[in-house]
């Protein structure tokens, strides 16, 4: 489990695969206004990456990684 | 095709290609931002580098490869075309020829001769290394037009994407964008991983290749269909950083970055002076877009609003793709063409990009930049580019499959048969005869014509048709005297520009080649006497670069080649002073020639009025040679000259060699050949106005004194000739170094068509006769040569 779908946010953690792009796509679209916590992702497929590119949620909490924070940088904040 | 066959067609390509490339090099000094040159350069540049790579060739392969980088540079605009830079790939380009003459000859490349590769190769590479902004291109081959509209990363403008690198870093990094195909997800790959583990990773941006969508079409949105766009700045080698993508190596693009002023800054760091040099291309762009949107538009104004467009292009280090489009656009362009093409392309040119899919959406996405407004209905304008694209791409493909490639034996062969073929059917008039007068056939006789009839029409077909395959355009010739005369002009410090024309003009190959020689003599006395010193002709009042104009059209059945240059002209005086000098003319016979005989002059063999031999003139073998060579090919030179203003040299050559017009004549019951191109006319002259002067006869013709010579006794033939019943004498006459010379004979036949075969063998030493050819009867005409026949 790499994604946690809570009630207003889906908390990212660990490695998130390619296979996890879909649903998260498909929930963040459902969400009034979606939000994701990457405090404790290490690192996200590529899939992954451009769904949070171009769905811009919320962002809770930006992940350790540099590189992926800063790619991630241009979203919205909480 | 065995190896001896694949290397005899590398050589025949491999000298095409440097043929090619030799004149490319000459162009793109002349139009330095012509892009769609410096693309065809490069692609003649770069097949020859792969034909290389066929065979060993290492020493070939290395210079070419040079020569390869150096004009990729120049290409993507990071080092501008110079003479330096043209003289190193020059040279290289000479080393290769000599190469392909070595390798044509032995199969292989003399050792001695390869060695020299390593230091050619090495000065073009320090021509490279100085350069600001080096760019190591990607292996794959990014030459083909078509493949750069489908790999997006591929493309060679200086690209936007350097925009999105901060000022700042390491400053001979290299930045590397890679755009992962759409499907690379399920291939496996996962291009974030890969950009996120590049070695020596200094800098990551990631962006979308197409802008993400939005609103309700977010919907639609398809995870799993790859959109990043992803730069990187490395502190790696470019070896490692290719390592790293070696899975991708299409969809990247390596740029090594520049120290300091960046090629690619910011737009914050755009100077004032700059900015509104943008802005005043902006609003120059949208007003050309705004005429053109017009009705009713005059080609010219097209055309003008072309090349307004295309010069804004060139001020933008990244246009190269863009002008090729813009190039690619059939001519004369359409003005809605047009207009589509300049909505689609910024005047940043390189914003766009080629490829004809991502157009509308690019257009909003990061790399999107001042004056884009006109630009936004990318979705009707795609289709024109592509429709445009593959009209570029498909001669280029059909000819490859139209072109056959026959040694000029086999044609040479074919119409030596066709030839006999002629002759053969000639006979048929005759065996016709025969049948009526000897067996008293009519019926067969008549049925022998008729044959004959149909035979002809096909035998002049034929004949037609293989005149057609030995034609070639003059312009095979004068293609080299672009280098000629831009080596001899540096060299002698003169400026000239090379003015060629009517290089369409076809003639026989043979024609062709034999001019080589001459027009080289003509050109290189032109540069050395007729062209003066910027100097001297700004004082002259004239421009300071001289103008030769090379120019060839048909004329009936001949061929025109006129070499005219605007120096200082042939001064008369001198040219008389020199020939008595050279004591080629007493005194007396040159001062009574007028101005215009005297310039003729200079075609006697040993004229020259240079004081001092050097390597280009002054050996006294120039013009002499040249009216002998042209003589040979029943050709005729003719000059003219006004001092001060320049002179004219003009060629008139048979268009093909192949079939000679001839008149027959008879003397002394032996039929002769006088070759027609000589005769002016034929006259019957009565013996009583025949005058004697000493030996010599004359008669008056119109006015003037023609001496007259009896072809028996040229030919050392005791018969005196013979009258007609009302006691005239048939006069032949012809053509003799200017004036008219009566030949006496005894009877006129006619003309005919041959095919003069040349004298060979034990007779190749017989002076007098310019060759034989068979007739239909079966009998051997003699074709008499009256230049040499005539004392």
């Amino acid at each position: 489990m790499t994604i946690r779908y809570r009630k207003k946010s889906a908390a990212l953690e660990g490695h998130v695969s390619v296979d996890d792009a879909e649903t998260l796509a498909q929930w963040l679209r459902k969400q009034a206004v979606p939000a994701v916590h990457l405090g404790a992702c290490e690192q996200v497929h590529g899939a992954v990456l451009q769904v949070l590119l171009a769905l811009r949620p919320v962002v809770l909490a930006l992940p350790a990684d540099r590189l992926l924070a800063r790619a991630l940088a241009g979203l919205p904040r909480s | 095709m065995n190896q001896a066959e694949l290397l005899e067609s590398f050589v025949i390509e491999a000298r095409e290609c440097l043929e090619a490339i030799g004149n490319g090099l000459l162009e793109v000094e002349r139009r330095p931002g012509d892009m769609a040159l410096l693309n065809d350069l490069f692609r003649y540049v770069h097949t020859l580098k792969g034909n290389c790579g066929l065979f060993d060739f290492q020493p070939l392969e290395r210079v070419v490869h040079a020569g390869e980088d150096l004009l990729d540079r120049v290409r993507n605009g990071t080092m501008s075309y110079n003479p330096a830079l043209a003289d190193a790939l020059l040279d290289a380009m000479d080393y290769a020829g000599e190469l392909i003459d070595q390798i044509e000859r032995h199969g292989a490349i003399a050792e001695a001769s390869g060695s020299r590769a390593v230091p050619l190769a090495a000065a073009l590479r320090r021509l490279l290394d100085p350069a600001a902004a080096p760019v190591a291109p990607v292996p794959a081959a990014p030459t083909a037009p078509a493949p750069a509209a489908m790999a997006p990363a591929a493309q060679q403008d200086r690209p936007a994407w350097l925009d999105r690198i901060p000022a700042g870093l390491a400053p001979d990094a290299l930045a590397v964008h890679y755009v992962p195909e759409p499907e690379c997800f399920f291939k496996g790959e996962d291009p974030w991983r890969q950009a996120c583990t590049a070695p020596g990773l200094l800098h990551l941006d990631v962006a979308a290749r197409e802008a993400w969508p939005t609103g309700a079409a977010l919907d639609g949105l398809d995870c799993y269909r790859c959109n990043l766009d992803l730069v990187m700045v490395c502190s790696a080698s470019r070896d490692e950083v290719l390592a790293h993508f070696r899975c991708v190596p299409e969809q990247v693009e390596l740029i090594r970055l520049a120290p300091p002023p960046a090629p690619a800054p910011g737009p914050e760091a755009l100077s004032p002076a700059l900015a509104l040099l943008r802005q005043r291309t902006v609003a120059i762009w949208n007003d050309q877009s705004a005429l053109l949107a017009q009705d009713g538009l005059a080609a010219g104004t097209v055309l003008a609003v072309v090349r307004v467009l295309r010069s804004l292009l060139s001020l933008q280090p990244g246009a190269s793709a863009a002008v090729a489009t813009l190039d690619a656009l059939e001519k004369p362009a359409a003005a809605e063409h047009v207009l589509a093409w300049a909505r689609r392309h910024g005047p940043d040119g390189g914003e766009q990009r080629t490829g004809s899919r991502t157009m509308g959406e690019d257009a909003q996405g990061p790399v999107a930049a001042a004056g884009q407004e006109p630009l936004q209905d990318g979705a009707g304008a795609a289709a024109p580019a592509a429709t445009a694209g593959n009209a570029a791409d498909e001669p280029a493909g059909e000819r490859h499959q139209r072109v056959l490639k026959v040694s000029q034996d086999k044609v040479d062969r074919l119409m030596d048969l066709i030839g006999e073929m002629v002759v053969a059917k000639n006979s048929l008039p005759y065996l016709a005869q025969r049948a009526e007068e000897v067996h008293g056939q009519r019926e067969l006789s008549r049925e022998i014509k008729g044959q004959y009839a149909v035979i002809n029409r096909i035998a002049e077909d034929l004949q037609h048709a293989i005149m057609q395959v030995r034609m070639m355009p003059v312009g095979a010739v004068f293609q080299r005297f672009g280098r000629l005369v831009r080596d001899i002009s540096r060299k002698l410090g003169k400026e000239v520009h090379l003015v060629i024309e009517g290089e369409e003009t076809e003639a026989d190959k043979n024609v062709i080649e034999s001019l080589a020689d001459p027009l080289i003599h003509v050109l290189r006395n032109s540069l050395d006497h007729g062209i003066e010193l910027p100097e001297v002709r700004r004082r002259a009042g004239k421009t300071v670069h001289g103008t030769i104009r090379i120019g060839a059209r048909q004329e009936s059945d001949r061929v025109i080649i006129e070499i005219a240059d605007d120096g200082a002209g042939i001064d008369a005086a001198r040219v008389r002073e020199k020939a008595v000098e050279r004591g080629l003319i007493p005194a007396d016979r040159a001062s009574s020639l007028s101005d215009e005989e005297a310039v003729h002059l200079i075609f006697l063999p040993g004229f020259s009025t240079a004081e001092s031999v050097s390597d280009l003139s002054g050996r006294g073998v120039g013009m002499d040679v040249v009216r002998t060579a042209v003589e040979r090919v029943h050709g005729s030179v003719q000059l003219s000259s006004r001092a001060g203003h320049g002179t004219t040299i003009r060629l008139s050559l048979p268009l093909s060699m192949a079939v000679t017009r001839v008149m027959v004549v008879e003397s002394a019951g032996r039929r002769l050949g006088v070759p027609m191109d000589l005769i002016v006319e034929t006259v019957r002259v009565h013996t009583s106005a025949i005058h004697h002067v000493k030996q010599a006869q004359t008669t008056v013709l119109r006015g003037r004194v023609v001496p007259l010579l009896e072809l028996n006794g040229l030919l050392s033939l005791e018969e005196a000739p013979l009258r007609n019943d009302e006691g005239e004498l048939a006069v032949l006459v012809v053509r003799h170094g200017g004036n008219s010379v009566g030949l006496v004979v005894d009877h006129f036949h006619g003309a005919s068509d041959i095919i003069l075969k040349p004298l060979e063998g034990v007779l190749a030493g017989l002076t007098g006769f310019a060759g034989t050819a068979l007739m239909g009867d079966g009998s051997v005409l003699m074709v008499v040569n009256p230049k040499e026949l005539l004392p």
